[in-house]
């Protein structure tokens, strides 16, 4: 049932952070049942003198970092693409690919098609914040043959989060092709870090807000395994940034493999590892 | 059907059995524990008040007989890593906590058989002399008894010459899981069983203290074993009335013996929220902030918390394994009032002190933990010279050279 202006006003503005979940929760598993999907993703810097290690279990190789040039870019993603045949490749921020084409005169769609040519599969993330033309931007790595990771916030400025979430509500209606929305914001603030509540209400709106996008996800090393497990009782479905590396410095039994569907089964539901591209991995 | 019949009983303020509430434990949404934890918290409290108080958390030795699987923290007896505080360094670690509003020492250390009873009475008065209004929180049980043995005086006389000496109050630390089985799985059975640490509480209450209770959970305990650790105290509460507060905290553990893995966070939010059900008579409840992050400790004020412990200066204990989340009295209030609650300090037996400290005077900001002893610190305190040893260690080391 779809809520009101004045309720989401009311859901913004409460306390009451466990009614928010189990709304939240209902949306949830109105998509998604008891699945709760995760990729473990092994990141390798943009840099490309640097050397490319891709532990075999990984779902998702992800070129992380500022590219220094488009010729950088491209030559990147090359490298990395020879070296993890198979497993999905996603790379960049594309806000920072908005900003190469700009610097280097010539259109995103070229960058974005030189890219795909090269090996990429997936653009890493779009941060709405920080886009200069969002619903062009997000068209065109469709239109290039590439898939959008999932849509992200680089920063929170706002203390209402719904004329935000509202936004993405548009977005989505307008490009219909965002897979996941990760609402936490990736840059954090040290001096005055966001809170437990903030967080998981933000996870909590944006699941009842932007019902038309099927993923809300957290990012397992950035939240944090608490917060993150947490996150997955009030409305988010999807974990993203589990560690590729196979076991833990304390044992099997802590490898992250393992501690992920832990925290998964813990929190109620049902672990089910994919890829980067979203497919259900054996 | 079963769970909203037992739902039903608590929303009328009845008391839960154990059955009852191993059900709502193992089968219960997490949102409903929430919701049910809460619904207690908000009819005890109903001035929304969450308190906390600003003490320091010291421990005194690190050198301890007890040898706990679990414990990262402990040195065994002549180690080179194993320390002893010096009065003159426990004086000056009170100075700086009465700088930053603090008022309280939690005092607890190894089970070291090189200090006897006698310096703790000597330290206890040396503290009273200097700092009158300075309360002393200090001593769980199971220190308690290794003094009982170690002085070979029944538990009764060591917590009256402690009380004349100067202690205000006991910690409940040590309590693990008050369940013999598990205890003798931890290795920690010698150091109290279950009836001996309730035995030091019920001593100590009907001498007139107030103390806290703890479970750490998370180790080698069946769900059902952390409920009749939470019955057994009841139990006690029922006849003395003397816990002023429970904490409960997921095993650390990072660098045991033990080893294994840490509860999750959903697991510590059920489990507060539990004891918040099965504690009726005890009424308040902390949220650890220390072992769970300062965003599951805040979430823990939504399952039944409604207290954020202590504004930490110092902890050595659980960062040993693993956990090192530091919120100074700034972050803790913001904390408080982001979730809609009012911030007030207290002192241990939870009598409101007033406003945050930082309102009222300026209070340099904390944004990391102090330790017990500055890395490389080998020193020995002179006054130890003063104490007889009972190790050979010990011995050798208080022989003065010439």
């Amino acid at each position: 049932m779809p809520v009101s202006d004045r309720e989401l006003a009311s859901l913004a503005a409460t306390h009451d952070i466990i009614s928010v979940g189990m709304l939240a929760d209902d949306v949830r598993r109105r998509h998604h049942g008891l699945q709760t999907t995760f990729v473990r993703v092994a990141d390798v810097s943009a840099d490309v003198d640097a050397p490319v290690s891709v532990p075999a279990a990984a779902g998702e190789v992800r070129v992380v970092g500022t590219p220094a040039s488009r010729a950088a870019a491209v030559e990147r993603v090359r490298q990395v693409a020879a070296t993890a045949p198979g497993i999905a490749l996603s790379a960049f921020s594309l806000s920072d690919l908005e900003e190469l084409a700009a610097r280097e005169h010539v259109p995103l769609r070229a960058v974005l098609e030189e890219l795909h040519a090269a090996g990429l599969d997936l653009v890493a993330q779009a941060p709405v914040d920080r886009l200069r033309h969002a619903r062009r931007s997000i068209e065109e790595i469709n239109i290039s043959g590439l898939v959008l990771a999932r849509l992200t916030v680089d920063q929170t400025s706002s203390a209402d989060p719904l004329p935000f979430l509202k936004s993405v509500v548009e977005l989505q209606r307008a490009v219909a092709v965002i897979r996941a929305f990760a609402p936490l914001p990736r840059r954090i603030n040290a001096a005055v870090p966001t809170t437990g509540y903030e967080d998981v209400k933000r996870v909590a709106l944006a699941r009842i807000v932007v019902d038309a996008v099927p993923s809300i996800q957290v990012d397992w090393s950035l939240y944090g395994p608490k917060l993150a497990q947490v996150a997955l009782t009030m409305g988010a479905d999807d974990v993203d940034g589990v560690s590729a590396e196979g076991e833990s410095t304390e044992g099997r039994r802590r490898a992250p493999l393992e501690e992920i569907r832990r925290n998964i089964r813990a929190a109620g539901q049902e672990p089910v590892e994919r890829n980067g591209r979203f497919e259900v991995r054996g | 059907m079963m769970i909203d019949r037992i739902a039903e009983k608590v929303r009328a303020g009845e008391r839960l059995s154990g059955d009852e509430a191993l059900e709502l434990y193992r089968n219960a949404p997490t949102a409903l524990l929430g919701r049910l934890a809460d619904a207690i918290r908000a009819r005890k409290h109903a001035d929304g008040i969450v308190s906390y108080i600003i003490d320091r958390n010291v421990n005194y030795t690190n050198v301890c007989v007890a040898k706990c699987n679990f414990c990262a923290f402990y040195r065994p007896v002549g180690s080179p890593e194993g320390y002893v505080l010096g009065f003159d360094e426990l004086f000056r670690k009170i100075d700086e906590t009465i700088a930053v509003g603090g008022v309280q020492l939690l005092l607890q250390g190894g089970h070291n058989p090189d200090l006897p009873l006698t310096w703790y009475e000597d330290l206890f008065r040396a503290i009273k002399r200097r700092y009158p209004s300075f309360k002393l929180h200090a001593l769980s049980p199971p220190e308690v008894i290794h003094l009982s043995r170690l002085s070979q005086l029944p538990v009764p006389t060591i917590i009256d010459r402690l009380i004349t000496a100067g202690l205000d109050s006991i910690p409940g630390g040590g309590a693990e899981i008050l369940v013999d089985r598990v205890r003798r799985l931890l290795h920690c059975d010698g150091k109290a069983t279950a009836d001996e640490w309730l035995g030091v509480m019920r001593h100590a209450h009907h001498a007139g203290l107030r103390t806290t209770a703890t479970m750490m959970y998370g180790t080698v305990e069946t769900d059902q074993e952390r409920l009749e650790h939470l019955l057994r105290l009841r139990a006690l509460q029922d006849e003395t009335g003397g816990f002023t507060a429970f904490i409960t905290w997921s095993y650390q553990p990072d660098h045991t013996e033990l080893g294994g893995r840490e509860a999750t966070g959903v697991e510590y939010l059920r489990t507060l929220a539990i004891a918040r059900l099965v504690l009726d008579n005890v009424d308040n409840l902390q949220a650890s902030w220390v072992t769970q992050g300062g965003k599951v400790g805040q979430l823990s004020l939504a399952y039944g918390a409604n207290d954020m412990g202590s504004v930490m200066i110092e902890e050595n204990v659980v960062r040993a394994a693993g956990a090192s989340y530091c919120m100074d009295e700034v972050e803790i209030v913001r904390n408080i009032e982001d979730a809609g609650f009012v911030a007030r300090r207290r002192s241990m037996h939870y009598e409101i002190l007033g406003d945050p400290i930082f309102r009222e005077r300026e209070v340099p900001r904390m944004l990391e933990l102090a330790t017990a002893r500055a890395a490389g610190d080998t020193s020995v305190p002179e006054e130890l010279l003063n104490y007889p040893a009972r190790s050979r260690a010990g011995k050798q080391r208080r022989v003065i050279p010439n």
